[in-house]
């Protein structure tokens, strides 16, 4: 045996880094899936334009269609992309941390917690346009750190977590709701299509935030991706094998919940992202834990295809984004509650 | 004695209020296979978790070299003590090639996943516990047996002098169980390794142990020779057991033979019930 099955070895001087065959594969498989999506997300509109003038447009050559391509849809895209990869991403920290499919940021309350938050700041008009991102990330970390107070208790018990999230993210929920009524009739309305979690009228005003934070995170998910495998075995054997579960366990969360916040303040809440993706992609995947980059780009394929569906089915009528990943997401949600009910045993 | 390396000093151990360890001093001998025996919830696994620093304790000290452990970095402490839980957990899906290679663990750089010394460690692990043969399957499939021959080789990958080992035998049968822990004394004698290991068979213990330590209610009740330590008072007072120690018929060391001479007749016992 020269290498652990079902890796490859790459090597680089003295460098040299272990590649799940597999991963890898997928998320080459996925990024091509996720090319086509974007070419499909560009050509479909009220009007339609080819993939070949879409490509035109995308290398930067004049065409008829620079307008209708390059001003009005591809903004809109990427924030689609960029919220999916995030929610992606947050799904696959949390999930990890608390050792529980059921356990992502949607549901227990850290995008709701940044919504509230969003909408406050909206509503009431305290806070300036460009600074919204970062209420949300303030709104989403009160969230986390509310579930972290109420579930804490000599240990992270997951069952008791993912309950007490559930039920602080409909408490937040109801908040939001009154925010709503108590603010402008206007900025409400607003807020209320932003709540769904819709990309109508998103820009690159939208995107921007979204993408410095992922790459000012970048050393950070590099981190990230090693932590998450080393906080797949049980405590005990994590801390035998030299890891310091406290502090990854916090970077990981605080990384999560700030992912999920931002990519909500851009796309709204767009619910059950950040639950299937990581799951998606480590079905794919057959990896020993939930792989980063296949959570990203499924993410980001989840949300593209959604918004794609939500413009288009139904059109001239455009939907929410967040309705399209509701239809799948809630049944899977329900399927979850219900095998964990299931294992843990019914009434004795 | 002060030569060895792993020593507790006063310690203290509690979980919550429970104070399950009260001020005890311990020595590790050096080089030598050290076995803890002792009734179930005694403290035997607390203790290990306290030498591994796994558990801070809540007074005393568990000492490396002189230094109090949890004054050591983390990973600097996995890369000389080596700890396998009573039950530890697999990564869902796991295969064991790679559990095997999450061995390594300590030992890496971010930049440095698989060197020499890796694939060294790694395939001698694997070979010694012949779990070459389960390399590609996963660990949540395999049977007891097989994935606790799986675990240890992912602790014999972490290729670190001193080896804590909590009920390594515990879902083995006879024979694999005598594998096990031939496995463990060879690697004690062949690379000079210390090894700990909690074992609930007391002839298993007698057998194997260099230096014995017997636990009570968290308490040290005798340690040494197993020849020395191991009589039928010892039994009594450790277990509650009343038993005859004779010679062991194979190695000549004690052997541990369950009930008082003369006193009952077992079958017929039964016999009455039934
Ligand atoms: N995580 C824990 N939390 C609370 N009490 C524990 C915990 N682990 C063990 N104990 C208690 O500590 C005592 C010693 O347990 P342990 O060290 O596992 O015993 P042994 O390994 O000798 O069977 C037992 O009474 C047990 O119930
Ligand atoms: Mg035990």
């Amino acid at each position: 045996m020269t290498r652990p099955v079902g890796f490859a070895v790459l090597r680089v001087g003295r460098a040299s880094f272990l590649l799940h065959r597999r991963a890898a594969l997928v998320a080459v498989l996925l990024g091509a899936a996720l090319a086509l999506a974007a070419v499909a997300y560009l050509c479909v509109g009220e009007s339609f334009v080819g993939p070949a003038e879409v490509v035109r447009v995308l290398w930067g050559q004049p065409s008829p269609d620079a307008f209708v391509v390059g001003t009005l849809r591809m903004p809109r895209l990427a924030v689609g992309l960029l919220a999916g990869a995030a929610f992606g991403l947050a799904g696959s920290f949390v999930q990890t941390v608390a050792r529980n499919p059921l356990a992502s940021p949607d549901v227990i309350g850290v995008t709701q917690g940044a919504g509230a938050a969003t909408v406050a700041a909206m509503t009431f008009g305290v806070a300036a346009y460009d600074t919204l991102p970062y209420i949300s990330i303030v709104g989403g970390l009160a969230a986390a750190a509310l579930v972290y107070v109420f579930a804490w208790r000599r240990g992270l018990h997951a069952s008791r977590f993912v309950l007490i999230g559930i039920g602080i993210s409909v408490a937040l929920g109801s908040l939001t709701q009154l925010f709503l009524t108590k603010g402008d009739f206007l900025v409400a309305q607003q807020a209320k299509v932003w709540l769904t979690g819709s990309l109508n009228g998103r820009g690159y005003d939208h995107a921007a935030p979204l993408a410095s934070i992922l790459l000012v995170l970048t050393p950070a998910l590099l981190w990230a991706a090693r932590a998450q495998r080393s906080v797949s075995f049980d405590d005990d054997t994590a801390t035998a094998l030299g890891v310091r579960l406290g502090r990854v366990r916090l970077g990981l969360i605080v990384l999560g919940v700030v992912l999920a916040s931002v990519a909500t303040a851009a796309a709204g809440p767009v619910d059950f992202v950040a639950l299937l993706a990581p799951q998606i992609a480590r079905r794919l995947s057959r990896t020993a834990q939930i792989p980063l980059l296949g959570s990203a780009l499924t993410g980001a394929l989840i949300v593209t295809v959604a918004d794609l569906l939500a413009r288009k089915l139904f059109s001239p009528i455009e939907l929410p984004v967040g309705v399209f990943t509701a239809v799948v997401g809630a049944p899977y949600l329900m399927w979850l509650i219900v095998r964990t009910r299931s294992r843990s045993g019914g009434p004795a | 004695m002060t030569g060895n390396r792993l020593r507790a000093e006063g310690l203290v151990l509690t979980y919550e209020d429970r104070t399950v360890v009260d001020g005890l001093d311990l020595e590790i001998p050096d080089g030598q296979v050290t076995v803890i025996i002792g009734p179930n919830a005694c403290g035997k696994s607390t203790l290990l978790r306290a030498l591994g620093r796994l558990l801070k304790p809540r007074r005393g000290s568990v000492l490396l070299d002189g230094t109090e452990l949890a004054r050591i970095p983390t990973k600097r402490v996995a890369q000389e003590i080596g700890l396998l839980p009573q039950t530890p957990v697999p990564p869902e899906g796991i295969t064991v090639s790679e559990l095997v290679t999450r061995g390594r663990q300590p030992h890496h750089k971010w930049w440095q996943q698989w060197t020499e010394a890796d694939e060294k460690a790694v395939t001698e692990a694997m070979d010694r516990t012949e779990t070459g043969d389960l390399a590609e399957r996963p660990v949540d499939e395999l049977s007891g047996g097989q994935r606790q021959r799986a675990w240890i080789a992912m602790a014999l990958a972490q290729d670190t002098d001193l080896l804590l080992l909590d009920e390594p035998t515990t879902y083995l049968d006879i024979a694999h169980q005598v594998e096990v822990l031939d496995l463990v004394r060879q690697l004690n004698r062949e690379r000079g390794r210390t090894v700990v290991v909690v074992l609930h068979d007391l002839n298993q213990a007698a057998r194997y142990a260099d230096h014995l330590i017997a636990m009570k209610a968290g308490r040290i009740v005798a340690q040494g020779a197993p020849g020395d330590v191991i009589t039928g008072d010892l039994v009594q007072e450790v277990f509650g057991l009343a038993s005859v120690v004779v010679p062991d018929p194979v190695t000549g060391g004690p052997l541990v033979v369950p009930g008082a001479p003369g006193s009952t007749d077992r079958s017929a016992r039964i016999g009455r019930h039934g």
